[in-house]
Formats: structure tokens, C-alpha cells, sequence
């Protein structure tokens, strides 16, 4: 059980009462919840399930189904890495790498002090300005091993 | 309110924004534009504009679709022309600000284009800029012109008037007008929408559902996430149209979740829409009722097939479902559903308001209307286009995009994402409609375009995309789960060294079947990028299962790309390594390991290595053929190494032709112990480096200290030595014999009076000059080609006293096949180049020469991925001189024997495997065998036979040699550099004058600048091997 169990219980219940409890709230409901928490840890998709009334497979299929959900902590720091096709033609594959290499970890995981999560996305819709970098959300043009090293510093 | 108070009331409102008077600062603020730095800029704007002009307002717009010149900052101001300024950072806010505003000076250094009215002080105008000439924005009419989050704008310029017309009519007088129109779905089927909007129509059911999928998951596509972010409105407009045409009072936006600009914006849209009564209860007053909620994704590629659009909606895993029963009979939540894309809603308004005929009148028979496409990858103008259906790729890439970047080649053109296909060179000519593009194997799509060029490894994109839709791949069929893992693991194989021939019948077996037994869209498209590559590139499949990635690109073939590019693999890195520790003995003996001519190649290889350095990436590629020339001479200062003789193997092998090929098969022949004989027609041996290369370009001394090296290795050279037949060869003593003859008949135009004794053929006037001889050109000389040949013909010309020599080449400098260097020297040397330019005859006037020339323009791409020079009619010139050169190619001489054969163009025919020709014992190497190449190509060539010879004479084929001492890396790695340090150029004898001698012109680098220069190498050869 996480240490500030009431305290989850409050902010979940605030989200639920939102929502009608309909099946179709099951990935808005999710997606609020990881919005609030960082990832969807299990005590919050089991509420999850209660609250629609559904077995909570139906809760962990949905969050294991979708890319967008973490079923882990994740680091203060988000980095996506674009690996969609006009990121990787103008050389996003060589981001990456450099990427993992500073960071020591691979797409999907999360720093051992959690400082940083690092992902690989398919497409930001940013193509123009490949290759694209999106960290803490906001969306960084005409990337270089370099520049993409350069900021990762700034934020240490 | 009614519906045309509002509009009145907005009409107002934009008169008052457009109005002359008004001091505004435009600012894009797209997704692109503000990863370009755009809220950057907007808050340094804000900071200097208060004290400028305090009445002036800034606005921000959408995106103009000019991605590529982001930041985009429009300025308007009274009795000034209204300018559009592109590439601006936040430092660049204050002075143009400061100008426009504050001295009307509409600063051009900036300036891209006028907006909304003629060219003005020698600034284009946004409609005649070569990216904005070709489209036709019906889809984007909005975009980058108005406010996205003020309604008033939207509806002023024409916004939900579509909608007022179509509560006019009746549902399915709607659904005809669109099916009039011959819209289709632009998600990528291309379904005709009137008739999927019947099917729902005609559905029994009270509650029906109308959705839009905006899941835009193509990678590469952004051409949704535009829509909405830059006019919103059109898209709840469509929908609105689309609900009240099949019936339907419940409409979702299905928008993925990395598009949070998008989903804001639209939030907004559908607020504002609520409250002006254009959704809800009463839409503009009538008895439809319609409201929009938006969904968002959650990251799944596979969501954006509708069905598992409707199972993420109502939940669930996004996993479709076997159709029948189709959605317009039962959808969400088993009621009739009919689902559009965002850009075929954004279409519909403009068909209700202007009638079918308009959109109709554009586009092909079938294809009707226009299409946006995302233009992304290796072309100069990133960014999102409209054009009108049946507009060439050609015109797509080349007048739109603006080509391909740094003068690489064109290699390909990606449509349709990961279910479409790569279409190369050859078929450019295409016009972009649904039908020929899914001709050519690939498919329209959701609309992205993505531009591949030389550097593009077309295999490994093969590989990327079916790693994509495996990874997407919801698991629910097997066909596709299974497929898709087995397709992706050969490619992972022939990618990473481990391919075998087999592999591609095996690849092209399971991608048909995939194609044919998966039970969505996403399997049945998923084999395209498979098909179509193994269809059009072939080759490089082929290149990857010998070891070989043509692009230089994977990693587990590559070490380095320099090393991985020469035809000979020299390896680069170590030789450079070598001397930046000071050992030059040490680096020239590891490039001797793969060649025998390191003088030569350190003067005049055309460096394919430096193509792919990667270096280029940060500043200039390494100068890794003068280091070569470094190594060659301060090298040799150290005695060579004295090599154990090795054991005659008592055959005897003749070698016909001394140039690069043949002395390099004979040196490594020599080397594994056979009886070696070189047969060379001239005077000295040498073939076409001593007859067709200047000595200001290759040194009479180098040339004969390399062959010196291959002299001592054992090879007999007889010069002024003709072969009349290979047979009497065979029957003299020799147990093979090696072809290497060379390609040095000239090519004649084909143009009248081309048979002048004034008209010399490049090679042979090459030849006498080269020799001492001076053929008398006159003072005039024109040179028609534009290869090596050409230029050194053109500074030939000049040191034997022509005054005025002109250069006619057909293409443009940037396709001339001559090394860029080459170019540089001979303008500076005075030479004239006259570009898209070809003669058309040479008449004699007794004592000139007169070239009637013509003007070409660039046409249509060929297979080589160049434009075709097509003549300008009514441009003849004249042109007159004492003497012409051509330089527009060569083929081999006739050689004839029984069993050899030749191709059309001369050049002998050899087993892909064994070198051998159809005359057994007989090799062919060289340009004989490939037409004219080059030198390394050659030496290459001359390995490669070799081997083969030896492998014939019953010996192993190892001709590898190890001369340098064992290289310790412990401790090495590649060099992270993150600044610029240009390339130091070798320096020249005479830099920029003529020169009246024919001594070399480059120097060699001092030791100072090799050591620096060898300092630059990114040591590209230690990086660890990339993780699978």
C-alpha cells in the first residue's frame, strides 16, 4: 500500500465524481488519474474497477493495452524521443542513442533515482522540424545528439 | 440571436481586424511553430512592442504550412505593405519591430513574402512563392489567416454557412451534393463519403452516432493536428453537416492524446459553438439537434481503424472487430455510426456552401478535389500542402519541396505511412491520385509524404516500419500478430549481416499472406513498405544479404560508414588514428593493406567516404583523401618493410590493360605466388591515369612510384605490348587471363558536322596534352560534358594557351557528375560554365567553328533521379569558336573473342559471382566490364578478380595482407565533439589565378594541418554495437 493511502482515496474520489460510471469512462477516468498520480498504481485502477462496477482485469486489460498508461513511477523528468518516420529518416535513431547512453536506461524505463523516464513515440505531428525531442511536454525542433545532450544537462 | 445576426456581427468584427489602419503582429502558433520557438519570440515581442507602437495588438494565427521557415511573423501596419518575415528568434524581435512600426522600412533580410496583395519593394508575393504557387488551399483556407480560438473570424469568411444551407435541404439532398462533389475519404480508404453517409442514412435506429477520427497515427503525418489547431471550427462545422445528413444527435472527436494544442483548441471551438446555438438543442434555430464531446486516445496506432476507434470509445482495448456488420449498421454501442476523417469534414462546409460543382471541377476523374499532404524528410520546404488531385509527385517534391537538401540524391517518396509504400526515381512522373497511387504499390494514406534520399538505407526503412506495426499490432489475429514478428525478424537479420538469399522469397511469401489473412487494416497494409521496397530496391536488399548497406545506415553492417563506402574498404578511421599519433609509416602501410595505389587515390579518388562521413552532420566531412596523400608521401620516408617472398604456385596469369584495375589484380595475383604478365598497348603503363588525368591533377612520380611498389611485387609489365587474341593467350603458357582493357572509345553526340577535324574526343586530346603534345585548340575552345573529364580537359585548354574556354553542360552544377572541387578549380582558373546548355551542331565556317546551342530547361525525373534536360524552344544561340572538345562519355573498344559476350553499350559481361566471362579463363575487371567508373571502383574491381583468379587456379582467394602492427583501441573511443571545427582545405600553388604550367596545383598538407585535420575524425568505428 502506498504510504498516503487516505489521501489517494480523497483525490480518487474526486475524479470519480466527474463521471457518470459508464464503461465508456474507463480511459478518461484512467487518464485523470494518471494526470493526478504520474502512473496508474494498483490500489487506483482496483477503485477504478469498483467505481464501474466492471472485474479488474477489465481495468488492468485496458491499462496494459494502451502505450499512454504506466503501471510504474515515473521520473521527474519526462523525455519522449520521436521516432516517427521523418524524425528517424533525418537521423532521430542517433538521438536516441545518445539519449539512452546519458541517460543509461531504455525506452520504457525510469531512472534509478527517478529523475528522468524515457520513451520512444512514434509521431508528435511536429515532422517538419525533425527530429523532434518532447521533454516535460513541451516540443523541441531540429534535434542533434549534441543539442538533445545539451539540454538533458540543463535539467540535471 | 439568429444565425445572421451573428454573422453580421462578425463581418464587422474582421472588417475591424483587417482594417488598413490597424498596427497587428501575427504570430503562428501551431505545434510547429511553437517547437520552432514561436512563445519564445511572442514573449520578446510582447516586451518591445508597448514602446514601439502601444495601439498595435498581437494575434495569434495558425500554421501558414510553411513548417520549414517557422517562426512565421506577419506585420501590418497603415499604408504599408503587409509582410510576412520567416526564421525570426526572440533576438531579432526589437530592430524589425523597431523598423516596420517605427520607419516603415519592411526590412528584407527577413522578408519572405507580402501578404494579401502585389510584390512590393522586390519582396514576393505569398501566392507566387514557389512552395504556395502549385497549391490550392480549400482544406487550409483558414489556416494561418485568422484567429483560431475567435469564432467570429471563422464565421466571417464564410464559417457555418454550409451548415445553414444544408438545414435548408433535406438529409438526402445533402448526401447527394457530397456525393456529387466525388469527395472521398481522406483518412486513406478513399471511400466516396456521400455513399458511406447514405448506408448510415438508411440504417433503421432512433440514436445514431456521428464521429471523427482525428487518431492522426501515421507518423510523418500532421496534416489533422494542423486543421484543428489552425481552424477548428471547420471541422465541428462537418461534422455538424455530416450529423444532420445521416440523422445522428450525438457526434465524439476521437483525437490522439499527443496532440494537446489540438484537443484545446477544439475544446474551446466547441464551447463557442454551443453558445452561438450552432451545437445543441436548436441548431441555428431548426429542429436539428447535435452536440460533439471529444475523446481522447491513449496511445495506440491501431485506434485510428474505426472499429477499434469505437471499442476505445465505449472503453475497451482497441481491437476491431470482423465487418459485416459495417458501423453504419452498428457502431458505437451497437447503434449505426458513421465515421469521417478530420480533413473530409473539413471539406464538407465548403460543398454545401459552394455546391458540388466547385470542389468537382478540381482533381482527376476519380480523385476530385484536392488533398493536404505533410511534406517531412529529406527536402529543403518541411511542411503542409494542399494541391489539387492528379498533381505530380515531381511537382510535389521538386517545384513545392523545393528537392532534396545538401545536393544529395533522390532516392524515394513515401506515401501513405506505415501502410503505404516507397516510390522511387523511376515513377516521380506519377500523378497523386488514389488509383495510380495504389498502382504503384503504395497508397494514398492519411496524407504523409516523406522524401528518402542516398543516405536513406531503404531496407532498414522496410525494417521500421514493420518494427512500427508490430509493435502496434493489437494481437488479435494471427496473420498479423505472427506475421508481422516473423517479417520483422528476417529483416532484423538481413539488416544485422545475417541475411541469406533465401530470405527475400521467404519475406515476399509471408507478406502476401499477412496482406491477405489479417483481419484489420492495420495487418492487410502493414507487408506495403515490404512490398514496395522489395519491389523497387531490390538491389539493396541483394547489397545487404553480401554485407554490404549501400546507404552506410546499419549499424551491425557498418562500422563506419567511410570504411563501409570504399568500394575497397580502406580502412579510414585506423589510417587517420595512425597518423594523429604521429606514426605516417604505420597509416600508409594499413591503407596499403586494401590498395596498391595510395599515391594515386591520395590525389585524385573522388572520396566516395567523405560523401557519408559523418562529420558533415556537425560541420564538414573529414578530408580523408588528403590525409591519404599525407600518409602516401610522408609514409614512403620509412623504408618499406621487406615481405617474405611467397611460394610460386607455378601458374602463370596474363593481364591485359595496365590501368587501375589491371595492376591491382596482377599486384594481389603476384602476391599469392602466380607467374604474373601485364600486357599494356601504350608506351608506359599507367592506362588511363597517365593518359587521361593531367599531371597538375596526378603527378607523372606518383603514378610510377605506386606501380613501382607493384613492379616489386613480382608483376611483369610489357609495355607497347598489343593482345590480338585471348586464345593464343591461353594457349602460350597462360592459365587465365584478366580483361581489364578499360572504357576509352569516346561517345560521339550524334549532332551534324560532329566529324570536324576540329572536334577533338575528350580522351584522345587528354591524351597528347598529357603526353606533351599540343593538339593546336586555338584561342577559343568550348568543352561540352561535365564530368572529370570535361573539367580537365577545360584546364588543359587553358595552360596550352585558349583564351576563352566555355564549358556546355545540359544539366545544372549541382548534377554534374565532376567532384565539386574540380569545378572550383577550373572557374578559377578562368574556365566559363554555360549550365542547361547543349549544342545541336557544328558548322564549319572555314576559319572558325560555329556551335548552334540551345537553352534546356529541367524536365521530368529519370530512373537516375536526376531531371531530364528538355530544350527551351526559340533560345538557339550561337557560339563561336576555333576548336570544340566533347566529353560526353566513353565505352569500352570492341573486343571480340568466341564466348565473350558484350551488352549495347560495349561492355563485356561477366558471372556476378565467379568474374568470369563467357570465355572460360577469361575475367573481365574494370571499366571494360562496368563502363567508366572510378579509379577506386576499379582498384575495387581488381581485388574482386583476384580472388576469383585464384579461387579458378584452385587457391583459396584470400588476398587479404596484414601490414600494419596490430592496432590497440583499449581505451579509444569516438570523439564527442559538440562544436564546429571546419575542415582545414588543402591550400593551393596559386590560389584563384591562372596557371600557365601543368605542375601540380594542391599542396600537401604541412604536419600541423594533417594533425589537426586528422583530429576531426569522429572515430565513428568504436562506437559499441547498437542494442536490437
Amino acid at each position: 500500500m502506498p504510504p498516503h493511502a487516505t489521501a489517494t482515496d480523497d483525490r480518487l474520489a474526486a475524479i470519480f465524481a466527474r463521471y457518470a460510471g459508464q464503461p465508456g469512462d474507463m480511459i478518461p477516468i484512467l487518464q485523470d488519474v494518471q494526470a493526478v498520480f504520474g502512473y496508474l498504481h494498483r490500489d487506483a485502477m482496483s477503485a477504478t474497477a469498483r467505481f464501474l462496477n466492471l472485474p479488474e482485469v477489465a481495468v488492468y486489460e485496458v491499462a496494459t493495452f494502451y502505450t499512454q498508461f504506466h503501471l510504474t513511477r515515473q521520473g521527474k523528468h519526462r523525455i519522449k524521443v520521436c521516432q516517427g518516420t521523418a524524425c528517424y529518416v533525418r537521423g532521430g535513431r542517433r538521438v536516441m542513442q545518445a539519449v539512452r547512453k546519458k541517460l543509461g536506461i531504455k525506452p520504457g524505463e525510469t531512472t534509478a533515482d527517478f529523475q528522468f523516464s524515457l520513451e520512444r513515440v512514434a509521431c508528435f505531428g511536429s515532422c517538419a522540424l525533425a527530429p523532434v525531442m518532447v521533454v516535460d511536454g513541451k516540443v523541441y525542433g531540429g534535434m542533434t545528439p549534441q543539442k538533445a545532450l545539451e539540454l538533458l544537462e540543463k535539467l540535471e | 440571436m439568429t444565425f445572421e445576426d451573428v454573422r453580421e456581427k462578425a463581418i464587422r468584427a474582421w472588417a475591424e481586424f483587417e482594417a488598413d489602419e490597424r498596427r497587428l503582429v501575427l504570430v503562428g502558433t501551431g505545434t510547429c511553430g511553437r517547437a520552432a520557438g514561436a512563445e519564445e519570440l511572442i514573449e520578446a515581442i510582447a516586451e518591445c512592442l508597448p514602446s514601439l507602437a502601444p495601439d498595435a495588438h498581437i494575434c495569434e494565427v495558425g500554421c501558414l504550412g510553411l513548417c520549414y521557415a517557422e517562426p512565421l511573423v506577419e506585420l501590418r501596419g497603415p499604408g504599408l505593405p503587409r509582410v510576412l518575415y520567416a526564421g525570426l528568434s526572440p533576438d531579432d524581435a526589437p530592430a524589425l519591430l523597431d523598423g516596420y512600426f517605427g520607419h516603415g522600412d519592411v526590412r528584407h533580410d527577413r522578408a519572405l513574402a507580402v501578404m494579401d496583395g502585389p510584390a512590393a519593394d522586390g519582396i514576393p508575393a505569398f501566392d507566387d512563392l514557389p512552395m504556395i504557387k502549385g497549391q490550392l488551399r480549400i482544406v487550409l483556407r483558414n489556416a494561418g489567416r485568422i484567429d483560431p480560438e475567435n469564432v467570429e473570424h471563422y464565421i466571417a469568411r464564410g464559417g457555418y454557412a454550409g451548415l445553414a444551407k444544408a438545414l435548408s435541404m433535406s438529409p438526402e439532398e445533402v448526401i447527394q451534393e457530397v456525393e456529387d462533389s466525388g469527395l472521398r475519404g481522406r483518412g486513406g480508404a478513399g471511400f466516396p463519403t456521400g455513399v458511406k453517409w447514405s448506408f448510415c442514412r438508411r440504417a433503421p435506429g432512433d440514436r445514431k452516432y456521428m464521429i471523427c477520427n482525428a487518431d492522426e497515427g501515421d507518423p510523418g503525418a500532421f496534416m489533422d493536428r494542423s486543421v484543428i489547431e489552425s481552424d477548428p471550427h471547420s471541422v465541428i462545422e462537418g461534422l455538424a453537416i455530416a450529423a444532420y445528413a445521416i440523422g445522428a444527435a450525438e457526434g465524439y472527436v476521437y483525437a490522439r492524446a499527443e496532440y494537446p494544442l489540438a484537443i484545446e483548441r477544439l475544446n474551446k471551438a466547441i464551447a463557442q459553438a454551443r453558445e452561438l446555438g450552432l451545437l445543441g438543442d436548436g441548431v441555428m434555430g431548426s429542429e436539428f439537434r447535435f452536440d460533439v464531446k471529444l475523446k481522447q486516445g491513449a496511445g495506440a496506432f491501431v485506434c485510428g481503424e474505426e472499429t477499434a476507434l469505437l471499442a476505445s470509445i465505449e472503453g475497451k482495448r482497441g481491437m476491431p472487430r470482423p465487418r459485416p456488420p459495417f458501423p453504419a449498421q452498428r457502431g458505437l454501442h451497437d447503434c449505426p455510426t458513421n465515421i469521417n476523417n478530420v480533413e473530409t469534414l473539413a471539406t464538407v462546409p465548403v460543398i454545401l456552401e459552394r455546391g458540388s460543382g466547385w470542389l468537382a471541377q478540381y482533381g482527376t476523374e476519380r480523385s476530385r478535389g484536392t488533398k493536404t499532404f505533410a511534406l517531412a524528410g529529406k527536402i529543403n520546404r518541411t511542411g503542409l500542402i494542399e494541391v489539387p488531385l492528379g498533381t505530380t509527385l515531381q511537382q510535389i517534391v521538386f517545384d513545392i519541396g523545393g528537392g532534396v537538401p545538401d545536393g544529395k540524391r533522390f532516392k524515394a517518396v513515401q506515401t501513405g505511412g506505415p501502410s503505404g509504400g516507397c516510390i522511387p526515381a523511376a515513377m516521380l512522373s506519377l500523378p497523386v491520385d488514389y488509383e495510380r497511387l495504389t498502382e504503384a504499390g503504395s497508397i494514398m494514406g492519411s496524407g504523409g509524404m516523406i522524401v528518402m534520399d542516398e543516405d536513406t538505407c531503404m531496407v532498414d526503412i522496410a525494417r521500421y516500419f514493420v518494427e512500427f506495426t508490430q509493435s502496434e499490432s493489437c494481437g488479435k489475429c494471427v496473420p498479423c500478430r505472427l506475421g508481422t514478428r516473423q517479417m520483422l525478424g528476417i529483416l532484423n537479420d538481413i539488416t544485422s549481416g545475417r541475411g541469406r538469399p533465401e530470405h527475400l522469397d521467404l519475406l515476399n511469401e509471408i507478406a502476401r499472406a499477412v496482406k491477405l489473412g489479417s483481419l484489420c487494416g492495420l495487418g492487410q497494409t502493414a507487408p506495403n513498405p515490404v512490398l514496395t521496397t522489395l519491389r523497387h530496391f531490390r538491389d539493396e536488399y541483394e547489397a545487404h544479404i553480401e554485407g554490404k548497406c549501400p546507404a552506410a545506415v546499419c549499424p551491425n553492417l557498418v562500422s563506419s560508414p567511410c570504411k563501409h563506402t570504399c568500394p575497397a574498404g580502406v580502412d579510414v578511421p585506423r589510417y587517420i588514428r595512425c597518423i594523429a599519433a604521429g606514426r605516417y609509416a604505420d597509416a600508409l602501410d594499413v591503407i596499403r593493406e586494401k590498395i596498391p595505389f595510395p599515391g594515386v587515390c591520395g590525389r585524385v579518388c573522388f572520396h566516395p567516404c567523405e560523401s557519408k562521413c559523418r562529420r558533415a552532420l556537425l560541420d564538414d566531412p573529414v578530408a580523408v583523401r588528403a590525409l591519404k596523400r599525407f600518409a602516401a608521401e610522408r609514409g614512403a620516408d620509412r623504408p618499406a618493410r621487406q615481405r617474405p617472398a611467397p611460394k610460386t604456385t607455378g601458374k602463370a596469369v596474363a593481364v591485359i590493360g595496365s590501368g587501375p584495375a589491371g595492376l591491382t589484380a596482377a599486384y594481389y595475383l603476384a602476391r599469392l605466388g602466380h607467374h604474373v604478365v601485364v600486357h599494356e598497348r601504350e608506351a608506359e603503363p599507367g592506362g588511363t591515369l597517365r593518359t587521361g588525368i593531367p599531371p597538375f591533377r596526378l603527378p607523372r612520380e606518383v603514378i610510377d612510384r605506386d606501380i613501382q611498389g607493384i613492379r616489386d611485387a613480382g608483376v611483369e609489365i610489357r609495355t607497347e605490348t598489343s593482345v590480338a587474341s585471348l586464345e593464343e593467350l591461353l594457349n602460350d603458357g597462360f592459365d587465365a587471363v584478366v580483361l581489364a582493357c578499360g572504357a576509352l572509345k569516346g561517345l560521339k553526340m550524334g549532332i551534324p558536322g560532329e566529324d570536324d577535324p576540329r572536334v577533338l574526343d575528350c580522351l584522345s586530346f587528354l591524351k597528347q596534352a598529357n603526353a606533351g603534345a599540343d593538339p593546336g585548340l586555338g584561342k577559343r575552345v568550348a568543352v561540352v560534358g561535365g564530368g572529370s573529364s570535361a573539367m580537365d580537359a577545360a584546364r588543359t585548354a587553358l595552360r596550352l594557351g585558349a583564351e576563352e574556354v566555355t564549358v556546355l553542360y545540359r544539366r545544372t552544377r549541382q548534377e554534374m557528375p565532376a567532384a565539386p572541387e574540380e569545378v572550383d578549380h577550373a572557374l578559377a582558373e578562368g574556365a566559363r560554365l554555360e549550365f542547361l546548355t547543349a549544342p545541336t551542331a557544328v558548322r564549319d565556317e572555314r576559319d572558325t567553328l560555329k556551335l548552334d546551342c540551345v537553352r534546356m530547361e529541367l524536365g521530368q525525373v529519370d530512373a537516375s533521379g536526376r531531371r531530364r534536360p528538355v530544350p527551351i524552344a526559340d533560345s538557339r544561340f550561337e557560339l563561336e569558336v576555333d576548336s570544340a572538345i566533347m566529353a560526353v562519355g566513353q565505352q569500352p573498344e570492341s573486343v571480340a573473342a568466341p564466348g565473350l559476350e558484350t551488352d549495347r553499350r560495349g561492355r563485356v559481361q561477366v558471372d556476378r559471382g565467379t568474374q568470369q566471362t563467357g570465355c572460360e579463363g577469361v575475367f573481365g575487371a574494370g571499366d571494360v566490364v562496368t563502363g567508366p567508373a572510378s579509379i577506386i571502383e576499379a582498384i575495387a574491381a581488381g581485388r574482386k578478380v583476384a580472388a576469383a583468379v585464384d579461387e579458378f587456379l584452385g587457391g583459396t582467394g584470400d588476398i587479404d595482407e596484414v601490414l600494419a602492427p596490430p592496432e590497440d583501441v583499449e581505451g579509444l573511443a569516438p570523439l564527442e565533439e559538440q562544436e564546429e571545427r571546419r575542415r582545414v582545405q588543402p591550400r593551393l600553388r596559386q590560389p584563384g589565378k591562372s596557371v600557365g604550367d601543368f605542375d601540380e596545383v594542391e599542396l600537401s598538407y604541412t604536419e600541423e594541418e594533417a594533425l589537426l585535420e586528422a583530429s576531426r575524425c569522429l572515430r565513428c568505428d568504436l562506437e559499441e554495437p547498437e542494442e536490437e
